[in-house]
């Protein structure tokens, strides 16, 4: 018999988000395409509605699993309401997105149930009747292959890395709403607010010219300025790493847990290409990458590729556009 | 108020060849240091603090439990055991929970993740361990009345999940939320001094994982790469643009 697959799927204010759909995706991987073997798990206080929406577009039977304390996300509660349901029968497979939610209950879940937990998975590899699980390490320069040696394994799904399941019409699944006791726990979740930093700038703009740290140092920045001049709207976009280090405030911080944005054109100087800041610039049309480092990853997801010293091309490339336009055009 | 804040040594990022060669070399998990600083803050800011660090592995890792003292940890601890080999998070975590259990730590600090396995998992494994609420991504913090934290999590498209935990408890703290300060001349002369504590890992799990093989992606460019003369590739960028309406 296969092993039982569950997904917990994530969503807020009634709006599925679609990572649930690639975790779906990996998991009919990891069954061969066997929908009866998976049950997408939908914790939450009256989700019903969710679980139909899920199910509907899936055909896999889903569980609304209600309890008012899960109304906002708090993961004692979310694991507490987990662990009693799955205190019957573990599934062999956890399935949770990578997300702020995921990742942060994903390690606790795992402790409950005494389940091995991998985090950030983005491949399944099979052969000889085993499964690993490949996620990255060292900043993606590395991958490693894990193995899970216990009946149930947490693992979380990195954003990106599968395609989520599509509608599958013809299919239906069965919902069933279920009430489960929740302990309170110790935390008490006040509410979700956006941050102070906002990217407002970066989620309209056609170009968004942006800086990683291997620009070196924050002087550069101005050779930044000089190539976004070039273009008559642009916004000025950084990695991560460049906020960290204090050269740019947090509004210009492109990637998942800064702005997701889907330009005509991205022109990434000296950005190594961590996965959250390539998942975040999905959308966009046209990628540029100028990097010293022909190694840098960032490669990997250019239309056009640069090996440069940014402080020796931009003086060359901003020459060349004064040569061929005459000034700037902004 | 007593704070312990986990500190772990990983290889030096950038440099790790292959996964069949030793690590050229190791220092302090670059997350681990703005816990560390978060720590130190907070020592700074309230009376009778002390900050205590740890880590656990062979004799190596007692470099960066000095490194933590040099940036003004009060002590350090070694959980130690002879095995080069990774520990898992859960591993790692059991070891330094049942280290802590009994000896009244009010907040356990860890960095959200480590620089070499990625895995954002060993803080929310010690308070799943000891019992203790925790918050994962932390980006800001207080000390409210009695035994609360008032505490911010950072979470993905700019949200905060803004939330109370009762102390004691164990936080995550995420990059950014400080700049880690340098060790100073006097704390450096101090940890020279100091002893570190060290005391046997008993008890060490099995690992509930096992990583099979460590490999390189391998850089595959998937569009083009313009070739030529650094000026050659400056007109010959200017005329893509130009073609894509770009410009």
């Amino acid at each position: 018999m296969r092993n039982k697959i569950a997904v917990i799927a994530q969503h807020a204010d009634n709006r599925i988000d679609p990572v649930t759909y690639e975790a779906v995706s990996c998991a009919l991987e990891l069954c061969a395409g066997e929908t009866s073997c998976i049950q997408i798990i939908v914790p939450g206080d009256r989700v019903e509605k969710v679980a139909q929406e899920i199910s509907g577009e899936t055909g896999i039977d889903t569980i609304a699993l209600e309890n008012e304390l899960l109304k906002i996300y708090n993961a004692e509660a979310y694991t507490s309401a987990l662990v009693t349901f799955f205190r019957q029968r573990a599934p062999g497979y956890i399935l949770i997105p990578h997300t702020s939610v995921g990742y942060d209950f994903a390690p606790l879940l795992a402790i409950k149930l005494e389940a091995s937990c991998i985090t950030a998975v983005k491949q399944v590899n099979g052969s000889d009747g085993t499964t690993a699980f490949v996620h990255e390490v060292f900043d993606g320069r590395l991958y490693a292959e894990v193995v899970s040696k216990t009946k149930t394994t947490v693992i979380t799904i990195q954003p990106g890395a599968w395609e989520p399941l599509g509608r599958q019409p013809g299919k239906s699944g069965i919902v069933e709403t279920r009430n489960v006791t929740v302990n309170p726990g110790k935390t008490r979740t006040i509410a979700f607010r956006q941050s102070d930093y906002q990217g407002a700038a970066l989620a309209n703009s056609e170009v968004i010219v942006s800086a990683g740290r291997g620009i070196g140092k924050k002087e550069n920045l101005s050779l930044i300025y000089e190539v976004a001049k070039l273009f008559p709207r642009s916004a000025l976009g950084c990695s991560r790493a460049v906020c960290d280090a204090g050269w740019l405030e947090y509004s210009h911080q492109v990637g998942i847990t800064g702005s997701t944005v889907s330009p005509k054109l991205y022109f990434a100087i000296g950005i190594s290409g961590a996965v959250q800041h390539i998942t975040g610039i999905k959308g966009a049309q046209v990628i540029v990458a100028v990097n010293s480092d022909p190694a840098a990853r960032f490669f990997t997801i250019a239309d056009y590729c640069i090996v440069e010293d940014l402080t020796q091309f931009i003086p060359t490339l901003v020459e060349e556009f004064k040569k061929k336009y005459g000034s700037f055009s902004k | 108020m007593k704070i312990l804040v986990c500190v772990k040594q990983v290889s030096v990022p950038g440099t790790y060849p292959a996964a069949d060669k030793p690590p050229p070399g190791f220092r302090i998990n670059s997350y681990d240091e703005y816990a560390l600083e978060e720590a130190l803050l907070l020592k700074e800011r309230i009376e009778k603090t002390t900050v205590h660090a740890v880590s656990a592995g062979p004799e190596r890792v007692t470099a960066v439990i000095k490194r933590a003292m040099e940036m003004g940890a009060d002590q350090g601890m070694h959980i130690r055991y002879e095995q080069e080999e990774q520990l898992t998070p859960y591993q790692v975590a059991t070891l330094i929970a049942s280290y802590a259990r009994d000896r009244q730590y009010d907040i356990i600090l860890t960095g959200v993740m480590a620089d070499d396995d990625m895995q954002m998992q060993t803080g929310q494994m010690i308070a799943g361990i000891l019992g203790y609420p925790y918050a994962s991504s932390v980006v800001s913090h207080e000390i409210r009345e009695g035994r609360t934290m008032y505490v911010e999590r950072e979470c993905d498209a700019r949200q905060r999940q803004c939330l109370e935990i009762e102390m004691p408890c164990v936080l995550t703290i995420q990059s950014g939320i400080n700049r880690p300060r340098y060790p100073s001349l006097s704390n450096i002369l101090r940890a020279k001094q100091q002893k570190i504590e060290s005391i046997n890992a008993l008890d060490l799990p099995e690992a509930r994982e096992t990583e099979v093989r460590l490999f390189s992606p391998g850089i595959k460019p998937k569009g083009t790469i313009l070739q030529g003369t650094r000026r050659e590739k400056a007109v010959q960028l200017l005329e893509i643009l130009h073609e894509k309406a770009l410009l």
